[in-house]
């Protein structure tokens, strides 16, 4: 078990090597010129030309290349063109309103979601079972900025029952911190939701026509225990799969939820720092999720372990 | 009606977290929440530097920390303002300045005159105006403590305008520790003598940015007006929120959360004119020119006349109607300057004033030698009102025969694009749009669209001996009867020369709460003088 995950982490190394070359000559071709943008409008061609040369960006693509790695070998993700402060700093303001987020929206969405697929698989074919298909459908066929206003204008217009925008950091209250999340959660989590459902259903359905759920019912186990005991723990391995892979979809969603909610999260930061072509901030962010996201596969396939003890690494 | 505040205690009391005990949600009290003005800006504060980035958000930012010599006031006069006194040669050559007494920086050490001394050598390599001064600069030195001096070789009429006008990039005064930076570099330390301090360990780019009172800040004691006057903050915080989406800043002002949005949404005014809560106002009186800009190096573009021929059909009612809609915004412009201010003129202005003639442009265009030549034409997709601009001008040169090679891409391209002084099949590009704040365009000095000296102008590189001639003349203008006949010079010059193509005239609203008093409209929100209750 160490060595597998020695093994995975180690493997993490040229992923990422990957990740970071292809980010890097992505940004290189891609048209734009941060230094325009710092210039501003009325800025003259020279004064932009002096703002390149001053930023580093007429270097050779090489020369950038090897100095941006050099320093991430040393810990260094670099400085925003724009802001002056340290890539890592802005990423360290930035990750707690993005985990926060996307661990409230897992909570919500796992709770949410795998009782009613399990429910919708029990009662198959029935109205419930239909009305959690027709959810998962609606859930995965809204953008999520149209939830995100739909929450906003009847919680926090209509009913001013919660806030429309911000984040409050957790130290400054757990009340205050969760009011700013549940909308945005809510309005994050229902494609997830959508999503997790929709795998439990189809996974229950297959564990329940399974001999051994008709052997444990002939040995007169209650509805519960099969269902819980017996058929979701066999239903596991392809729920927690779709649970890590829907993480991607997560962090993608962030970035618009955080946007609609004003939140200052990474996902702004990404699509500020893109806007605006502030490469340090882009490469370093993307690293960051692409090493989350390396990180999140070895986790679910170490959790795989835990459901089925046939799984050996 | 459950209240917000409420709800989620309710359904702690329910039960729903139960013993959660010392999880606190800590409160504001009213007195404390009326000392903070909360304001949404215009863009993000993505850097802190008035003199390395010159964007607008960072000058209005910057106008809360760094204060300057001297600021104009609303009928565009240069009033003193950390100058006390001030005293030009007979020969116009020599200026000395003597600063008011008692200035401070925000960590307490006294304002000296070698502190402006480096803060206009910093300031004048990046400006317009000041580029013209140190051309003609002899010496800049400190005398003493608060006297510096300012030699030049032939005398500089505009000088006060220079240190007091709001334009970009803006004289501020920094420490010379600051100032010393090289104005191609970023400033690391965000010290100035202004009415509020930055709190940068509260500075979160993209998302908030706040200030708080400097309590020994010396106001003058003349009513502030615009750059001029005391400038008395009448609130002890402001805090910036950067609102990247508008439907949540409308929300947020309709909800209270901010108190002031500066450039709201036309489509979302009529909602907030049916909240009594919130009122709405002109945010600024000089407004915007809308830009159809030319590259002037090559075809087809290079041809007078058929920089003319598209003058013809640029219908501005059609641009104002998508770019603006509300009727009451916008004018019709038939000159370069901005309307309704001393130096606009309609001079030579008929190719831009008589009824739209696409025959006529039609047969010009043929007249030119223009062959179908392809027109690239930049339009920026992620700003709306260049977006509305690109999707009428390209409907409108194709009705004239033309050739519009139409690229949508987003204003970050556009920026770096329209540097390219390539051929279009090599990357360049015929025509983008843009916009200059009114206030830019009230005089020559810092108009730089209207700049003809090619390959020193801004982008499109126009060369019109006329327009510079012109400009030659309102620097020199001895009063307000000259400077108005040299607008009128380059107005006839532009007319025929067409740098660019106005493309209308109009401005922008700005929202905010009612309890918010002391909101006064001009180029930039004034957070002097404003009171919340």
């Amino acid at each position: 078990m160490w060595a597998y995950i020695v093994r995975r982490v180690l493997a993490t190394i040229p992923v990422m090597a990957v990740v970071a070359l292809f980010v890097f000559s992505l940004l290189y071709i891609a048209p734009g010129d941060p230094a325009a943008v710092i210039a501003g409008d009325q800025a003259t061609p020279e004064d932009v030309e002096r703002i390149r040369a001053s930023l580093g960006l007429d270097r050779p693509y090489l020369v950038r290349f090897a100095d941006w790695v050099w320093d991430i070998l040393n810990g260094d993700l670099g400085v925003s063109i724009f802001t002056n402060l340290p890539v890592s700093h802005m990423i360290a303001q930035r990750i707690e309103p993005t985990l926060s987020l996307c661990v409230l929206t897992l909570i919500l969405a796992v709770s949410i979601a795998v009782p009613m697929g399990v429910v919708a698989a029990w009662k198959q074919g029935t109205v419930v079972d239909r009305a959690v298909m027709g959810f998962a459908v609606l859930g995965f066929s809204v953008p999520v900025f149209v939830v995100g206003y739909l929450l906003a204008y009847v919680f926090a217009l209509e009913l001013d029952w919660l806030p429309v925008q911000g984040y409050t950091p957790f130290n400054q209250g757990f009340f205050p911190w969760l009011e700013n999340l549940i909308l945005p959660a809510v309005a994050l989590g229902g494609v997830y939701i959508a999503l997790i459902a929709r795998i439990t259903r189809a996974t229950m359905l297959e564990v329940l026509s399974q001999d051994y759920i008709r052997t444990a019912r002939a040995k007169g186990v209650g509805q519960r225990g099969i269902l819980f005991l017996h058929a979701l723990k066999n239903a596991a391995v392809p729920i927690v799969t779709v649970v890590g892979i829907g993480l991607a979809l997560l962090i993608g969603g962030a970035v618009v939820t955080e946007s609609v909610f004003a939140i200052p999260g990474l996902g702004r930061l990404t699509v500020d720092a893109i806007l605006r072509r502030d490469y340090p901030v882009i490469q370093g962010v993307v690293l960051l999720f692409s090493f989350v996201y390396v990180l999140v596969n070895l986790l679910i396939d170490l959790l795989y372990t835990l459901f089925d003890p046939r799984i050996r690494y | 009606m459950m209240e917000r505040r409420h709800f989620l205690k309710t359904g702690a009391a329910l039960g729903v977290a139960a013993g959660a005990g010392g999880l606190s949600a800590p409160a504001l009290s009213q007195g404390a929440a009326a000392r903070t003005l909360r304001f949404v800006p215009q863009a993000n504060l993505a850097n802190f530097d008035p003199i390395w980035g010159t964007q607008f958000v960072v000058r209005n930012a910057s106008m809360l920390v760094w204060d300057t010599l001297y600021g104009i006031d609303n009928t565009f006069t240069p009033r003193r303002q950390m100058v006390e006194s001030e005293e030009v040669s007979a020969d116009g050559r020599t200026w000395t300045f003597r600063l008011r007494e008692g200035l401070r920086f925000h960590d307490g050490e006294p304002v000296r005159a070698a502190d402006c001394v480096a803060s206009l050598n910093r300031w004048a390599v990046r400006d317009g105006m000041g580029q013209m001064i140190r051309a003609i600069q002899e010496e800049l030195v400190a005398v003493d403590d608060r006297t510096f001096r300012w030699r030049l070789r032939q005398p500089y009429p505009k000088m006060l305008l220079a240190l007091g006008k709001n334009n970009t990039p803006i004289a501020f005064m920094m420490p010379e520790r600051i100032a010393r930076t090289d104005p191609f570099q970023q400033i690391a330390e965000f010290v100035g003598s202004g009415p509020m301090r930055f709190n940068r360990g509260e500075w979160v780019p993209g998302a908030r940015a706040t200030w708080s009172r400097f309590d020994q800040y010396v106001p003058r004691q003349e009513a502030p007006n615009w750059l001029s006057g005391g400038k008395r903050m009448l609130v002890d915080r402001v805090e910036w929120i950067i609102q990247p989406d508008p439907a949540t800043a409308a929300a947020a002002l309709q909800q209270g959360e901010v108190d002031w949005w500066e450039t709201p949404l036309n489509d979302l005014l009529p909602t907030f004119r049916r909240n009594r809560n919130i009122r709405i106002e002109v945010a600024d009186p000089l407004g915007n020119v809308g830009c159809l800009r030319f590259n002037h190096l090559h075809a087809p573009f290079n041809n007078p006349r058929i920089r003319q021929a598209v003058a013809m059909i640029v219908n501005q009612p059609d641009m104002m109607r998508a770019v603006i809609g509300d009727d009451s915004l916008w004018k019709q412009m038939n000159g370069f300057f901005t309307p309704e201010t001393p130096n606009y003129t309609e001079a030579g202005g008929e190719i831009l004033s008589r009824p739209r003639d696409g025959a006529a442009a039609r047969r010009l265009l043929q007249e030119a030698g223009y062959n179908g030549e392809p027109v690239t034409m930049l339009v920026a997709q992620d700003i709306a009102w260049l977006a509305q601009m690109g999707q009428v001008a390209n409907a409108a040169l194709r009705s004239v025969g033309m050739n519009v090679d139409f690229v949508a891409t987003d204003w970050g391209t556009v920026g770096a694009r329209r540097a390219s002084r390539e051929p279009r099949e090599r990357g360049g590009w015929n025509i983008f749009f843009t916009w200059f704040a009114g206030a830019d365009c009230t005089n020559p000095a810092s108009y730089l669209g209207l700049r003809a000296h090619g390959d020193g102008a801004w982008f499109g590189w126009p060369t019109d001996p006329g327009i510079e001639a012109g400009r030659d003349k309102w620097f020199a203008a001895a009063n307000a009867a000259e400077e108005k006949a040299a607008c009128e010079e380059i107005n006839r010059a532009a007319c025929q020369s067409l740098p660019f193509v106005p493309t209308g005239f109009f401005r922008v609203n700005q929202a905010f709460r009612s309890n918010v008093t002391g909101v006064v409209p001009g180029p930039l929100p004034w957070f002097w003088g404003v009171a919340k209750s």
